[in-house]
């Protein structure tokens, strides 16, 4: 008997990138597992889509500090991926030969993991990364490939024409299929931008990502070489239109919007569906204490956060303290910190294990203007009592 | 040296009214997020023992259901880990206090399951007393003083006012040796012998004969019939508990119980060590604009429109627009509609309050709205 399984479609899920943008929150950490949305991690979301989908084998390949990341994902169980065949498995990159080598682009990535995806044989493979913020239903995605007879399947996203180039562009014909595709054009031709995820027939992928190893000019980019050079071939490719809430939280902007978009009502992230729950890691805190003088308005607090001072507008992540007469409006404020009395902290991204002293004001003079100056104070810096940060400041040392 | 637990997941004394005639008392909601058999529980992961059973006698589908395989308490183990043993259905009665006939009577039902274990000794406990305990330290008494059993008992009241009828007490010598034990047959506030807080601790062969030798001559119940009989040709011995307690037999200790966690330096010695309970993967509690939170414990998955004011409120618990919660425990998924108060009152699972109606108890008798009620 074979110890693996057949598996119809495997996820890969790129979980290396560092998120340079992020800046000091990405300093010790891989861009998937930055906190958000008070108890869960960017990579929760492809996680919790996979297993809501009914993808229940997954290689999340980790290259940037990926120790926080591997702890954080463990055997896969609070994903319920701690499966007897598949589950998730933490594919790092390894040494061959005399030598060891990096993922070198997307492409290389999943290059260097045909032997784990050939364990299982699949039809298909679904390409993911941990960068965004979305709920998805990938089984409705492999239906669409699955009718159009492609050989790959890209989930597209309607952006504001004017952020297209930050994206993969594409422009299709009436039935959705793709007549061409750019990697972040410099003038894009359209506002269908790639979400990242990827449908292939295998052992089309594998031809291709076997040829691309081999051209010494390529890239070993999905956008950049794959996707391009599978166009050129006649390929079959479509887009598959996406209609749901997506959010790229790759600059400290993006990450705090998408952070405050949790409060608006009538989103379509819709975290309390109980048929597409987000799972994270727990842990195991005991539940928040509401003190005294606490004033709450428009505000997601997690467990084990103590609060005595008022929060508004704001995301508080677990085991925070929040004194008395402390203010924390328009804010993201992450595990473990504390804001002491009469503090002031307003449009900021406060990270883990932060102490803003005694009457210390972060982020407080954004009036006026009408572009928010979002502040960073990086985690475990001590923002001495009465200290004044600046809007639109990164603290990243102690004041 | 190996130990395992035992657990009673219910108690002959007590008295919660509908809060327990569904469940047993272990399974009851407490402090927010938590049923009783975390605390329990988690003492034993804490005290690094991984193998517990939990004994069963009645209604013990939420228990199962809360404990499913232990993982998450970490007790999902190959060797030891966490087991439920439920009672046998082929007995004549099924009025359950004769599915047992005492607390020796429930251990032998399941001597088979006891027997079958490596462990040397055993940690025995209840389910009625929430005490914070490393029982390595009560083993490691236990050995020093050569003791055949180790009971533990308390001379302070860390967070409880009476001690409630039925309790067993016992009188020590100046080497800690247990002279007598005695039953209270009446509560009791000034205390005149020791509290005992329902652990012993005990060599599982001596605990296997004891039950044999008590079983044979048609005695069952463990303090009367073990301790308080043998108290004067064993060796017992006396371990003194010095921490918090709480004491859960009626509904106004248990009213009790939780507003004792509200006090944040009392809950930092309940939670100083970790609590493990069932993960849920509910949402950050969220607080709408017009709420008002004063002195509460709030879990995750709620989401707090109105009023709540010294109140404790477990997972996924809605509270609407206008609505007035007032020294009360509101336990999991319940929905308090708009303008609805609810005061001095204890709302089981999955309650429903619509829109304008009261609940109001009196701080002496709170009303009690059992599981799925609609008012």
């Amino acid at each position: 008997m074979s110890l693996i399984k057949k598996k119809d479609m495997v996820a890969m899920l790129l979980a290396g990138g560092q998120g340079s943008r992020l800046g000091v929150l990405t300093k010790d950490v891989a861009k998937p597992a930055v906190p958000f949305g008070g108890k869960y991690r960017i990579i929760d979301f492809p996680l919790s889509n996979c297993i809501n989908s009914d993808i229940d084998t997954i290689g999340v390949l980790t290259q940037y500090q990926p120790m926080e990341l591997n702890a954080y994902i463990g055997n896969g169980q609070p994903w319920d991926l701690d499966r007897m065949y598949g589950g998730a498995r933490i594919l790092p990159p390894y040494v061959r030969g005399k030598e060891g080598e990096w993922y070198k682009g997307t492409a290389n990535a999943i290059y260097q993991n045909i032997p784990f995806i050939e364990q299982y044989s699949p039809n298909y493979v679904i390409i993911l990364s941990g960068d965004h913020i979305y709920k998805m239903n990938y089984r409705w995605m492999l239906d669409h490939h699955m009718k159009k007879d492609a050989d790959c399947t890209i989930a597209v996203i309607e952006v504001p024409m004017e952020e297209a180039n930050r994206f993969g562009v594409m422009r299709t014909n009436e039935n959705l299929r793709i007549t061409d595709f750019e990697e972040k054009p410099i003038k894009p031709k359209s506002n269908l931008a790639s979400m990242g995820v990827y449908i292939f027939d295998w052992p089309t992928l594998k031809e291709y990502l076997i040829r691309d190893e081999e051209d010494p000019h390529s890239s070993k980019d999905f956008g950049k070489n794959i996707i391009p050079t599978m166009l050129a071939d006649g390929k079959r490719l479509f887009a598959y239109k996406y209609l749901g809430y997506w959010k790229d939280v790759g600059t400290i902007e993006s990450l705090w919007q998408a952070n405050m978009d949790l409060l608006k009502e009538n989103i379509s992230l819709e975290l309390y569906d109980p048929r597409w729950k987000i799972y994270a890691r727990n842990g195991n805190l005991p539940p928040q204490y509401i003190g005294r003088h606490a004033t709450m308005k428009d505000s997601h607090v997690s467990e084990g956060c103590s609060i005595e001072g008022t929060v508004e507008n704001s995301i508080i992540f677990p085991k925070v303290t929040i004194k008395k007469g402390a203010v924390v409006k328009n804010s993201v404020v992450m595990s473990s910190t504390t804001i002491d009395e009469n503090a002031h902290v307003n449009y900021s991204i406060i990270a883990e294990g932060v102490t803003v002293g005694d009457g210390a004001v972060i982020g407080e003079n954004t009036n006026g203007t009408d572009a928010v100056l979002i502040s960073v104070v990086a985690d475990r810096v001590t923002v001495g009592s009465g200290s004044r940060v600046e809007s639109g400041s990164v603290v990243d040392s102690n004041l | 040296m190996s130990y395992m637990g035992l657990i009673y997941s219910y108690s002959d004394r007590e008295n919660l009214r509908e809060l327990t005639s569904n469940r047993a008392l272990a399974a009851l909601s407490i402090g927010g997020k938590y049923r009783i058999i975390d605390f329990v529980l988690s003492n034993f992961v804490n005290s690094g023992i991984f193998e517990v059973s939990v004994i069963a006698r009645t209604n013990y589908h939420s228990l199962i259901e809360h404990l499913g395989s232990g993982a998450e308490w970490d007790m999902s183990r190959k060797r030891g880990g966490l087991r439920v043993l439920t009672p046998f259905a082929n007995k004549e009665s099924t009025d359950s206090a004769q599915i047992y006939k005492g607390s020796i009577d429930a251990l032998a039902n399941h001597l088979h399951s006891i027997k079958k274990s490596m462990a040397e000794y055993v940690v025995l406990t209840g389910s009625r007393i929430l005490y914070t305990m490393d029982y390595r330290d009560m083993i490691k008494a236990h050995l020093n003083s050569g003791a055949d059993i180790t009971i533990a008992y308390t001379n302070q009241m860390n967070g409880t006012q009476r001690i409630p009828q039925g309790s067993p007490m016992v009188y020590l010598d100046e080497q800690k040796r247990v002279q007598s034990v005695e039953i209270l047959d009446e509560e009791q506030s000034d205390r005149e012998g020791s509290w005992c807080i329902d652990v012993c601790v005990i060599r599982k062969t001596l605990l296997e004969s004891l039950i044999a030798d008590a079983t044979s001559h048609q005695r069952y119940d463990l303090y009367n019939d073990i301790l308080k009989r043998l108290a004067p040709t064993l060796k017992i011995f006396g371990y003194e508990y010095c921490g918090h307690l709480l004491e859960i037999s009626t509904i106004s200790t248990y009213m009790e119980a939780n507003r004792a966690m509200l006090d944040p330096e009392f809950a930092s010695k309940v939670f100083q060590e970790t609590v493990y309970t069932k993960v849920k993967d509910s949402v950050p509690a969220l607080y709408g604009s017009d709420c008002y939170v004063e002195n509460s414990m709030i879990s995750d998955g709620c989401q707090i429109l109105g009023t709540v004011i010294n109140s404790v409120v477990s997972r996924g618990v809605h509270i609407d627009k206008g609505a007035v919660v007032k020294d009360s425990i509101i336990m999991q998924d319940t929905e308090i509609m708009d303008h609805a108060k609810v005061e001095h009152a204890i709302l089981d699972k999955d309650v429903i309050v619509r829109d304008g109606r009261e609940v109001i108890g009196h701080p002496s008798y709170p009303i009690v709205l059992p599981k799925m009620s609609i008012v």
